[in-house]
């Protein structure tokens, strides 16, 4: 009886083995939607080059696209992300892009929790009350505001009003450390350094409650509707005649097993939410992969940069399918009936 | 006589759906004795299970509240009071065994985290922890004996008040102390191989071996009342037989006062010292189990062991009462039974007979005497 710890092995190999299709396919989807229509973009793309460089430049477009495509496959395979058309390779700029994104991510998944979820039960607990119709207002507005308003107001408004800094990731440009995880709290706290622990804290408080602002709302509704499922159950009253607090009741009994669907969502949410941050990372100037992919597709007036975009929709891949594999994972800590397949 | 240790005086509960009201029970009185056991049976929906929950306060309010009487448990009104209080209250001092051991049990929990948290929330009250149970018109005077400071605790080991027998324990401090707490109540409710069961998880048991944790983790908090609401109705006969020998076992066991709810007459008649009938929220008819049972002086109680299927009654066919429970929004005037009495006159349908005592001048209030709430109950051992 009970679950034996080589299957949950045997299911995250099972999964990542399901990814490779998923990432051949969204390789090609990215590659040929970019690579279509590649007339005369030479020199647009490089307007003050040399003859040279505008030749060797069309001779590489003008080759068939299955040629190019096979070379892109074989050279990612081989780890060379490629490079935008001034030599920038794409690697090290998603390298350091990534982590950034993931402390934001982090940040927001976190205050989600533990501020989305309490009011979810809070708004289960008093459900139909004064209580649960302020919850509901609350992640509502969350929900209905457009993320580059939100991100605006809290930029311009919140952040002179709280005295927060509402651009960057530190005050200064140039740190004095190395920054060996590119998430800024936890390079400062590497290098030792208190103050610019805070000064990173600070400016991640703006951008992380804006994200969380926006995306509460799933948390704490389906929080709310679990919760309401579970707390009428025989096991939520045995607890109560064991004479337990109505705090342990809901927070041990019946939280628990309201989580597993809250959990499941929360995962659904943390891969689109990464993808989610382009607005928030380019009003909160945050070197993520946001930023990134926005200047890799022309945005802001920039020279495309296919290698890179289709880099970014290949992480973005990984990172839905990977939350989606936590998800299930915790899925399986959270209710031992489940068995992982 | 000794005191009540519970004591529930005219107690109504009434359930509000809408606009419409039920009196799901009305003007219930009856007394709990230590080592005592009280048996209710009466029909589905006849408000045993609502009078079972009410009394530890586990009914959602709403939609029932409680409409008036009182529930005396150790010298306090427990309708009175608060919510904060309600748990200590259940921790220590009413324990409850559930209908539906299938889902009575945490999903999510081991059998020991489960156990073990009763057994804690018992010992963190014991030890001074926690605040126990203060309010109330008299203060809650727990377990009688002179609390212990934490400070004095810590150094002098204490005997607990045992319902179990009288073992020295040391405070419990360890996970394995807890451990071998877990394990012993577990032989008390006879599991075999408790050291297996202990880890595994709820929907790896039968409905039999749940309903013994359930039990186990009731009387681990040496509760001095133990409601056991239906424990044998939802397992099938085998089982319900063991678990039922487990309890008349217990029974003799553990001196708590037993509160037993049950539909199953033959399972009421083996395990109860008195039985209250009820039919329509009320109790129609009190008395010691075997008096009840042969010599009933309620027409309703005489047509329900006449509808009994007995082992020696088996040929022909089943009989059935005439009429059915009636809806608890449209109550007969007077007598609750009368559309289905065959003794029923003018003054049954005009006034609610009273719970009189059989033998006149014998005392009702204190549980003991034989009383139905019958004006013509000298008539109805003559009913066939």
């Amino acid at each position: 009886m009970g679950r034996n710890p080589s299957d949950l092995i045997v299911f995250i190999v099972k999964r990542l083995v399901q990814l490779i299709p998923v990432l051949f396919g969204v390789i090609v989807l990215t590659f040929f939607f970019t690579h279509l229509d590649l007339t005369n973009v030479c020199n647009e793309w490089y307007p003050h080059a040399g003859a040279a460089t505008i030749h060797n430049c069309e001779a590489s477009v003008n080759q068939p696209l299955l040629n190019q495509f096979w070379q892109y496959l074989i050279n990612l395979l081989h780890g060379n992300w490629g490079a935008d058309v001034y030599g920038a390779a794409v690697y090290p700029a998603i390298a350091a892009a990534l982590p950034a994104t993931l402390e934001l991510v982090f940040a927001a998944l976190f205050l989600m929790i533990v501020i989305g979820i309490p009011l979810g039960v809070i708004a289960a607990q008093y459900s139909g009350r004064w209580a649960d119709h302020l919850v509901r207002v609350f992640y509502l507005s969350g929900w209905a505001t457009p993320t580059y308003l939100g991100a605006v107001i809290a930029a311009v408004f919140l952040g002179p009003l709280l005295g927060l800094p509402s651009g960057g990731e530190y005050s200064t440009k140039v740190v004095p450390f190395v920054q060996y995880t590119h998430m800024s709290v936890i390079d400062a706290m590497l290098a030792g350094s208190l103050p610019y622990t805070v000064d990173a804290l600070e400016h991640l408080i703006l951008p992380a409650t804006v994200l969380a602002f926006i995306n509460m709302g799933i948390a704490t509704r389906m929080t709310r509707a679990s919760m309401l499922e579970v707390l009428p159950l025989d096991y939520v009253r045995s607890a109560r005649m064991k004479g337990l607090s109505e705090f342990w009741v809901l927070y041990k009994h019946a939280l628990r097993n309201a989580l597993i669907t809250t959990t499941t969502v929360l995962g659904i949410t943390a891969g689109g939410l990464l993808s989610g941050t382009v607005v928030v990372e380019e009003v909160f100037l945050w070197p993520g992969i946001g930023q990134y992919a926005y200047t890799s597709i022309g945005g802001g007036g920039s020279v495309p940069n296919f290698a890179g975009a289709i880099a970014v929709v290949i992480i973005f891949a990984v990172a839905v399918v990977a939350a989606n594999l936590i998800a299930d994972i915790l899925y399986g800590v959270l209710d031992p009936r489940v068995d992982w397949r | 006589m000794t005191e009540p240790v519970l004591d529930v005086q005219h107690l109504s509960i009434t359930y509000t759906v809408g606009a419409g009201s039920f009196p799901a029970v009305t003007d219930v009185s009856l007394q709990l004795y230590p080592g005592r056991v009280v048996g209710i049976v009466g029909e589905t929906g006849c408000g045993k299970s609502t009078l079972a929950k009410a009394i530890p306060r586990l009914l959602p309010e709403p939609p029932a509240t409680i409409g008036g009487g009182k529930v005396v448990f150790r010298g306090t009104d427990l309708v009175k009071v608060s919510k904060r209080q309600l748990p200590m209250v259940r921790g220590t001092g009413i324990g409850m065994i559930f209908q539906e051991p299938l889902n009575s049990l945490n999903p999510a929990y081991r059998v020991f985290d489960q156990v073990a948290e009763s057994i804690r929330i018992r010992h963190y009250r014991d030890m001074g922890y926690v605040k126990t149970f203060q309010g109330g018109e008299v203060p809650f005077d727990y377990s009688k004996r002179p609390t212990e400071t934490v400070a004095s605790s810590l150094t002098k080991p204490f005997v607990p008040d045992g319902a179990v027998g009288e073992i020295v324990r040391d405070r419990l401090r360890t996970r394995s102390d807890f451990r071998k707490e877990v394990l012993e109540y577990l032989r008390l409710v006879r599991i075999n191989d408790p050291e297996t069961i202990l880890d595994l998880f709820p929907h790896e048991l039968s409905g039999g071996m749940r309903q013994r944790i359930m039990i186990a983790m009731a009387l681990s908090e040496k509760p001095s009342v133990l409601i056991a609401d239906e424990p044998t109705s939802a397992l099938d006969v085998t089982i319900q037989a063991q678990v039922l020998t487990l309890m008349k076992e217990l029974i003799d066991e553990v001196q708590t006062a037993i509160l037993f709810i049950s539909h199953d007459l033959g399972v009421i008649a083996e395990t109860a010292d008195e039985v209250g009938v009820m039919y329509a929220g009320q109790i129609v008819e009190y008395g010691p189990v075997a008096e009840v049972f042969h010599n009933p002086r309620h027409p309703y109680t005489k047509a329900l062991l006449r509808a009994a299927p007995t082992r020696y009654k088996s040929e022909g066919p089943l009989s059935a009462m005439a009429g059915s429970v009636p809806n608890l929004s449209r109550l007969p005037s007077g007598c609750r039974f009368n559309p289905r009495c065959p003794l029923v006159q003018p003054l049954c349908r005009e006034k609610m007979p009273p719970l009189d005592p059989v033998v006149p001048g014998e005392v009702v209030v204190g549980g003991r005497a034989h009383a139905s709430a019958c004006f013509f109950q000298s008539e109805v051992p003559n009913l066939p």
